[in-house]
């Protein structure tokens, strides 16, 4: 799915409206989890073959071209999610001491069904409220998720999510927390 | 000598202080949050230094473009139909309406949204609606152009412009710089290229704090990045100072290197890239000072004054994963008296494939990048030095940052006699030399010094 897509005119109604909440939920959860620093519990949430990815916006005409898929900021494995979790766990990650407190807000959540039968697409608007350390002032990190979910007989796990981030140029001044 | 504006004579008192605090090897606060030195700063640096605007391989075609700025002015960096490279203000003749609104794209043309003037990618006016009604005839295409930068030079595909039509060329004023820039880029047939645009994050820091960090700051290494060294990313950081190699140069350039055949093993030539990598290289046309620094004491990080610094570093992104030789390019951009916005351009060699290149950027995204594991910590640090300037108390108070290491050291940090190298060179990263070199040209180029032959008057 792209920010690029043709809008259907019709909103879609998942065919299964259990999915929806699952979805929901699962959304709600995974953002309850890192703001409450529950890092290592949302790990879990993620599937084996978990690609994470942030492209690159630049400002564009047509529109179709502000979303450079082959440019990242960030571009994860679970490994690389790993790698960071290790490091955030070291106490000399100075960018996140204290951990930013953070509060995500989750919306528009949308779920489509694909031709995979364990696997569910879902979108959504996500805008992180994040005061780090003893700033006196708070940044706002506004982005939309596109992400592919896998149902699982243990619950949905995250197997992969493209954040479009709304902005070009950054008003934090790092991507230290997750998206 | 340039004749003093009002903003550099606002700034002329501060300029005094930092004139005394240098002589004992200190910077005051206060030059990193300052209205009249941000303004000073904008008028006698970035309006009369090369200024780096864009690599060649992003505007490969004609008809490309990117927006780009120097110093505080939005410039559109163009590739004519001729082939010709032009850098053009971003305001419109008429009445100063911006032309170009987005950050890169390919256009024969830019078109005024406020009354339609309308100038070619080369910046001549061709177009003016209603031009006999409104004008009786048409407007010399070339007196009502794009205001354009008056000279605009390459190196290594490296693109500078400059706002000062006098003063040195681009190749004299890189100096040493430039000669180390066809080390680290020139090594292959077709040099490098920007594996993607730039990412551009907003820092509440000053550029001299990150010019400074790049141009050879290896002491705070293994103190604010020691976490990813416990991770098993890196290795080694507590020899950071001891192995590097500090090379200067006129016009406040410089550079910090680290000696990683004699640290790591002597066949770790070339920073480490793998045969597969340096199997294309062609290192024929480098002098044997070139030589003997590609080989054994290259440059892992630079700044080439005024603020255009680069990275180069040998890793994998997650332990025991992949090595890459990762290498960025990145420019700290001033909005104000310290804020920045920092563009960070990952190069990768021209002639990699696919998956080499997206290995390689994907390693320099994940070390260096707005999600970096390194990056993310030199933000953070760097957002002090500006709350400390814009207090009262610590300005009443007469606070100085520390660059008198060097003093007391028992290190040998005499220049290398044995160095045939343009500039100088020191065999150890301790002193704060690289730093201190850059504040005092910021100081000769603040007083209006902008040509060559201020290297002894930086000397230490």
């Amino acid at each position: 799915m792209t920010t690029t897509e043709t809008p259907r005119i019709v909103p879609p109604v998942s065919a299964n409206p259990e999915l929806q909440a699952l979805a929901t939920q699962f959304l709600a959860l995974e953002a309850r989890l890192l703001d409450e620093g529950r890092e290592e519990e949302w790990y879990g949430l993620l599937d084996d073959e978990l690609l994470y990815t942030v492209p690159i916006r630049q400002a564009a005409e047509p529109r179709s071209q502000e979303i450079d898929r082959n440019a990242f900021r960030v571009r994860d494995t679970k490994a690389h999610v790993r790698t960071r979790l290790d490091r955030l766990n070291t106490d000399h990650a100075y960018s996140e001491i204290p951990p930013s407190r953070t509060l995500r807000i989750v919306g528009s959540v949308e779920v489509e069904e694909i031709d995979r039968p364990d696997v569910i697409k879902v979108s959504s608007a996500l805008l992180v409220y994040r005061q780090r350390g003893i700033d006196p002032h708070f940044d706002l990190i506004p982005c939309r998720r596109y992400d592919q979910l896998r149902l699982t007989p243990s619950g949905p796990r995250l197997l992969s999510r493209e954040i479009v981030l709304t902005e070009t140029a950054l008003a934090t001044p790092n991507l230290g927390v997750f998206l | 000598m340039t004749a003093i504006s009002p903003e550099t004579a606002d700034a002329a008192a501060i300029l005094d202080r930092v004139e005394a605090s240098l002589k004992n090897d200190l910077v005051p606060v206060e030059i990193f949050n300052d209205e009249a030195v941000f303004r000073a700063e904008i008028e006698q640096i970035f309006t009369k230094c090369w200024v780096f605007v864009a690599h060649e391989s992003e505007i490969p075609k004609p008809g490309d473009f990117v927006q780009r700025r120097i110093g505080l002015d939005p410039v559109i960096v163009t590739r004519d139909g001729k082939g010709g490279i032009n850098v053009l203000s971003n305001y419109c003749r008429h009445r100063g309406t911006q032309v170009c609104q987005t950050d890169a794209g390919n256009s024969r043309f830019f078109k005024c949204p406020y009354h339609g003037w309308t100038y070619s990618n080369n910046g001549d006016l061709v177009g003016t609606p209603h031009m006999h009604d409104a004008y009786g005839e048409r407007l010399d295409p070339k007196a009502w152009g794009l205001i354009r930068a008056p000279r605009v030079a390459t190196r290594q595909g490296f693109v500078f412009a400059s706002l000062d039509p006098d003063g040195p060329s681009l190749d004299e004023y890189l100096g040493g710089a430039g000669w180390m820039l066809d080390l680290i880029v020139g090594l292959a047939p077709g040099g490098m290229r920007v594996a993607g645009p730039p990412e551009r994050y907003r820092l509440r820091a000053d550029w001299k704090t990150a010019a400074e960090n790049f141009a050879g700051d290896g002491y705070h290494v293994d103190t604010l990045h020691w976490s990813v060294e416990e991770v098993a990313v890196a290795q080694g950081m507590q020899a950071t100072c001891e192995i590097a190699r500090i090379y200067e140069f006129e016009n406040g350039h410089a550079f910090a290197g680290h000696a990683w055949t004699k640290a790591i093993h002597p066949g770790y030539v070339l920073w480490g890239y793998a045969p597969e990598i340096t199997q294309h290289f062609d290192l024929s046309g480098l002098d044997e000072a070139q030589l003997h620094v590609v080989n054994h004491e290259p440059p892992s990080v630079g700044t080439i004054f005024p603020n255009l610094s680069f990275i180069r570093l040998n890793t994998p992104s997650v332990p025991g994963g992949p090595m890459s030789v990762i290498t960025s390019f990145r420019q700290w951009q001033p909005i104000g008296p310290g804020e920045i916005e920092l563009w960070n351009w990952q190069f990768v060699w021209d002639f990699m494939s696919e998956d080499e290149a997206r290995d390689s950027y994907v390693n320099g995204q994940f070390t260096f990048g707005s999600a970096g594991i390194f990056e993310q910590d030199d933000t953070v640090a760097w957002e002090g030095a500006p709350r400390a300037a814009r207090s009262p108390w610590m300005r009443k108070a007469g606070m100085e940052f520390h660059l008198q290491q060097g003093n007391n050291s028992q290190v040998d940090q005499s220049h290398d006699p044995s160095w045939t190298g343009p500039g100088r060179k020191r065999n150890t990263g301790y002193g704060e030399h690289a730093q201190l070199h850059f504040y005092r040209h910021w100081l000769n180029v603040m007083r209006g010094n902008t040509g060559a032959g201020t290297e002894g008057a930086e000397s230490a």
